[in-house]
């Protein structure tokens, strides 16, 4: 049974379509990642799943259940905001025991209840507190445990890292899962950055315009992206494209870059003569010596050092811009001339017109080829 | 222009003096800015940093020190007197006109003739990526696209001094970081001198030439990146400073057979033959005895000869793997930049190599060592 | 803020000085008054060194003022009590109706909902002279003239479009997540008004309550035309001090200190209230 059924959701606001036919199934238990630029329509997602914004089209389905007229009361839905939307005028406490406040539990269960999220998500020495006295990350924690509190089926958080600073959100990310998978629960996770995305989904939704672009595993977006505007959002830095239009000789496919012959995956061999965009991103492009086979000449322009890695930028004799990115301590070349080697083999391939990714096909039809 | 552009001497805010209360948001705090120079106010929520910034443009009073401008006292001095420019974070838009009148009215002191009006609006159009939305009015743009048309009435202005408050934190990560690079660069193209107020460490990485970190209302370390990175003057700004944040354990020192022993807890230990360290930071541990131990994610080796760890998540980010693991009684992270096959509950080993530990005093916080050197 | 010279910080003072006796003149000059005879109020020069007496207030409470040569009959207690039976009924009525609709134009979005609100607030706008003439004749058909009833329906014309635009401004600033919070928690709508709204916009309806209720104090025209002697607030009463034989200076001064204690007493007890609500988390790092 599914946790999260959407069936051709619609919401148009002053006749734009914010969402546009969506529809995607999570199933118990799993956590679904949401992401999108802003304005792609996520957080109206959301807000249709929890009640409070009304769909023009569409099914909702909680646990099977058809909830599409019931108001947010009664769909027993968590969900925490971005901006927290705690109660400002009750202590941490009555914040986290609303949920239990709604059933009328008796005070001992509802005391326990509280105490048993609060600790949970170690905010148990400021039960007592304002949320105006509680720290950013408090009241992060604040909202969250609000959300858990009910037990609830479904769990919908709306970027509730995006306020706080990078350490807290560095290890909410790494004790996220293990407290969604403790509850139990299904949850879609919204979110605009896609390190978030990719530690934290079972499989990611791309949301682009209203309509879902791809929904798949972290490695499937990641390695075999459906469009080249997916590609360029997980990565950072972006993947490097470049215009290319594949031939073939009597080792396979290749394109040609500054040149030289960068061999393209077997399975490309359709490609051949199509107007194409080769992505390449930074990790997967080396610096070699000249003499290296297939190594182009560049010219490296400016280094930053981030704090994992080292992002160089280096302009090929064509005028082309490539980012490279190396692990922080390796050593790499200084500013000037400089020659790199690109696995293109494993390199990505887009229709420049369309944009869609031009998957290489099975070895199996590549050797009926060769056989023909 | 070089020199000495912006100087605070020992400057405080106090909120409810003379109350029961009285709150210092900002302490004692000593910085200068030399001309020409990008300078991020870097912390959280509540630490001093958006205090300072009001301070300097004149819409808080000072309560206790001095701001000296182009060595011009300017505390006293209305916001208007004082030739500074500032970006807000609630974009503060004059709503009856249109985005390309809102730049322009920053230029309305500076009495410019229209054809150069119009010429720097369309350079800062252009910088911000707003040439489309010029003619509109704020009340129909978006959070990030009202954010620009701020910041781009602050930078058009030919300030002594530019004030960004968290000038892209509604920006979409994308766009955020392609006008870094484009600010950054209009920044030093224009000789401006640019004070930023954020809590993001990446902003304040790629936009600043020295970051000071505050703390409580305290200036914690005022300092270049990589120094930041490299040598953090204590544990607060060792663990603010880094993403993922550094690893830290609290350990003992001591020194048997020719070999530094580090005992953490829950029965972990490190050793390390005594000449891994230098003479002088090695007396300075052994002086101390406790200490704190810190280690960033991307320094820390699986090495299955290591001291034994347990997997508790392995997160896979495309480029690179955050894996945590239990040991020593707290978490540790590490950075792989392959993708790591380990699995939660698998055991590892992890190590340090000695040039990579951070030591600090485990009392005070103070950084003691950074690998070869003393702090 | 203090970037002010020297010179502005004197100017300042001195224009500072200028405004509060200016405006406090009146006040403190009625209250000196409140306490002299006719006699000393008339001589010339004025002069502040005078007897103080009570005989203004006791004639006032008793109803019986002595002027020169007559005693006059008044019911000052009355028009009191009527002041306040007149004021609390006629902003609870409006904060019992004007809170919810205030709510109702600030969340909901309904066909109409601008035209409805704006066609409320104008109510303030039209001169009240302009309704008062057929409104007195309907009363006196349908029996409503010279009943509290009445009085109090007009006076919603006052009350209820004020407190409509401001509870709705406090409201609209309340973000709707912090509601959808708590009935995603599991409340129902009603209880999320109940629970949160109102809590939460509490120091505007207090503000938006003791405005309306300074209003209605004061009103004088409504209560003129449409009631009489027995049903009149203060405003109209004192008008029975200006007799045939000279104008009681004295006790019209005890009057007007007396009908504005209430509000001024009011008004400074909110005020600190209103101040601290208003100022929750204006501390930002």
């Amino acid at each position: 049974m599914a946790g999260i059924d959407l069936d051709n959701v619609t919401k148009r606001f002053k006749g734009t379509a914010a969402l546009d036919g969506v529809s995607l199934t999570v199933p118990e238990g799993e956590t679904l990642a949401l992401f999108g630029p802003s304005g792609s329509g996520k957080t109206v997602l959301l807000r249709v799943i929890a009640g409070v914004v009304q769909p023009d089209a569409g099914r909702v389905r909680l646990g099977g259940r058809d909830v599409t007229e019931e108001p947010p009361e009664d769909r027993g839905v968590g969900m925490a905001f971005q901006n927290f939307a705690l109660f400002p005028h009750m202590s941490a406490f009555d914040n986290i025991a609303a949920p239990l406040t709604a059933r009328r539990d008796a005070p001992s269960v509802l005391k326990a209840g509280v105490e048993r999220v609060a600790k949970l998500l170690k905010i148990d020495h400021v039960l007592g507190q304002a949320p105006r006295q509680l720290s950013n990350g408090q009241k992060q924690r604040t909202a969250l445990a609000r959300a858990m509190a009910g037990q609830p089926k479904v769990l919908l958080l709306d970027d509730p890292l995006r306020n706080v600073d990078a350490k807290l959100r560095f290890e909410m990310r790494l004790e996220l899962p293990r407290l969604l998978a403790r509850e139990g629960v299904t949850a879609i996770y919204v979110t605009q950055d896609y390190r978030e995305a990719m530690a934290l989904g079972k499989r990611i939704a791309v949301l682009f315009e209203g309509r879902i672009a791809q929904i798949a595993t972290p490695d499937e977006i990641y390695h075999a992206p459906a469009t080249l505007a997916i590609a360029k959002l997980f990565g950072d830095p972006a993947i490097n494209v470049l215009d290319v239009t594949p031939e073939r000789d009597a080792h396979g496919p290749f394109a040609r870059l500054s040149d030289r012959r960068a061999p393209l995956d077997p399975g490309l061999a359709h490609a051949v003569g199509r107007a194409c965009v080769l992505g390449v991103r930074p990790e997967a492009i080396r610096f070699v010596d000249a003499e290296a086979p297939g190594a182009v000449p560049v010219t490296v322009e400016a280094e930053t050092p981030l704090n994992e890695k080292t992002v160089t930028l280096a302009v090929t004799r064509r005028g082309r811009e490539l980012l490279i990115s190396r692990p922080a301590g390796a050593p790499g070349p200084a500013t000037g001339p400089a020659h790199v080697a690109v696995d293109s083999v494993h390199a990505l391939l887009f229709d420049r017109e369309t944009g869609a990714r031009i998957a290489p096909e099975p070895p199996g039809g590549a050797i009926r080829g060769a056989a023909a | 222009m070089t020199g000495q552009a912006l100087d605070l001497d020992r400057v405080s805010k106090i909120y409810g003096a003379g109350g029961a209360k009285p709150v210092r948001a900002v302490d004692r705090l000593d910085m200068d800015v030399r001309a020409g120079e990008i300078v991020a106010l870097l912390g959280s929520s509540g630490c001093g940093k958006t205090s300072t910034l009001r301070m300097i443009a004149g819409f808080e009073a000072v309560s206790e020190g001095s701001i000296r401008l182009g060595g011009r006292e300017i505390h006293r001095l209305a916001p208007a007197k004082r030739g500074v420019a500032m970006a807000f974070e609630g974009y503060s838009l004059y709503p009856p006109l249109t985005v390309r009148e809102n730049i322009a009215f920053a230029l309305k002191a500076e009495k410019a003739s229209p054809a150069e009006v119009d010429r720097r609006v369309a350079e800062i159009a252009d910088l911000l990526d707003i040439g489309p939305i010029l003619d509109r009015y704020p009340s129909g743009l978006s959070g990030g696209q009202q954010q620009r048309a701020s910041l781009g009435r602050a930078l058009i202005r030919r300030a002594a001094l530019h004030l960004l408050d968290e000038p892209m934190g509604q920006l979409e990560p994308q766009l955020r970081t392609l006008l870094r690079g484009r600010i950054k660069f209009f920044v030093k193209e224009h000789g401006l001198t640019a004070i930023l107020v954020t809590h993001d460490q990446t902003e304040a990485n790629a936009l600043a030439d020295r970051i000071a970190v505050m703390e409580g209302g305290r200036l914690q370390q005022f300092d270049t990146p990589a120094a930041l990175r490299d040598r953090p003057a204590n544990m607060f700004t060792g663990t603010f400073i880094g993403e993922p944040p550094m690893n830290v354990f609290p350990a003992s020192a001591a020194l048997s057979d020719g070999r530094l022993r580090l005992s953490l807890p829950e029965e972990t230990a490190l050793d390390y033959p005594q000449a891994a360290f230098a003479p002088e930071v090695r007396e300075a541990i052994l002086r101390r005895g406790r200490v704190t131990l810190g280690v960033r994610p991307h320094a820390v080796r699986l090495d299955p000869a290591g001291a034994p760890a347990v997997v508790l998540a392995n997160q896979w980010l495309g480029d690179q793997t955050h894996v945590a693991a239990r040991f020593a009684g707290g978490v540790l992270v590490t950075v792989e930049h392959e993708r790591a096959r380990v699995a939660e509950g698998d055991g590892v080993g992890v190590a340090f190599a000695p040039e990579d530990l951070h030591v600090f005093d485990a009392e005070t916080g103070d950084a003691i060592s950074h690998g070869r050197l003393l702090a | 803020m203090d970037h002010a010279s020297p010179l502005e910080r004197i100017l300042r003072g001195v224009a500072l000085t200028v405004v509060v006796v200016f405006f406090m003149f009146p006040l403190v000059w009625i209250l000196l008054m409140s306490f002299q005879t006719n006699e000393t109020i008339l001589r010339s020069p004025p002069s502040l060194v005078f007897q103080p007496t009570l005989d203004n207030y006791r004639a006032l409470l008793g109803g019986r003022l002595v002027g020169a040569g007559s005693t006059l009959q008044v019911s000052y207690v009355q028009n009191l009590m009527n002041s306040v039976i007149l004021s609390v009924s006629s902003v609870s009525l409006a904060l019992l109706l004007g809170v919810p609709a205030a709510y109702a134009f600030a969340r909901f979005r309904f066909r109409g909902s601008e035209d409805i609100a704006f066609t409320l607030l104008s109510f303030r706008f039209a001169p009240p002279l302009l309704v008062l003439l057929p409104l007195a004749l309907y009363f006196q058909q349908i029996g409503l003239a010279n009943t509290y009833i009445g009085l109090i329906w007009v006076y919603q014309l006052i009350v209820l479009p004020l407190i409509l635009w401001i509870v709705r401004g406090y409201f609209e600033d309340i973000s709707p997540d912090v509601e959808y919070a708590y009935r995603l928690a599991g409340h129902s709508w009603f209880a999320a008004f109940r629970k949160i709204a109102l809590p939460l916009a509490g120091p505007g309806i207090a503000a938006a309550g003791l405005l309306a209720f300074i209003f209605a104090w004061n009103n004088f025209v409504f209560a003129l035309v449409l009631a009489s002697a027995d049903k009149q607030p203060v405003t109209v009463g004192a008008l029975a001090f200006i007799t045939a034989s000279g104008i009681q200076f004295g006790q019209i001064a005890a009057a007007i200190v007396l009908s504005n204690a209430p509000t001024l007493l009011l008004a400074l007890y909110a005020q600190r209230h209103l101040v601290e609500g208003l100022s929750l988390g204006a501390v930002k790092g």
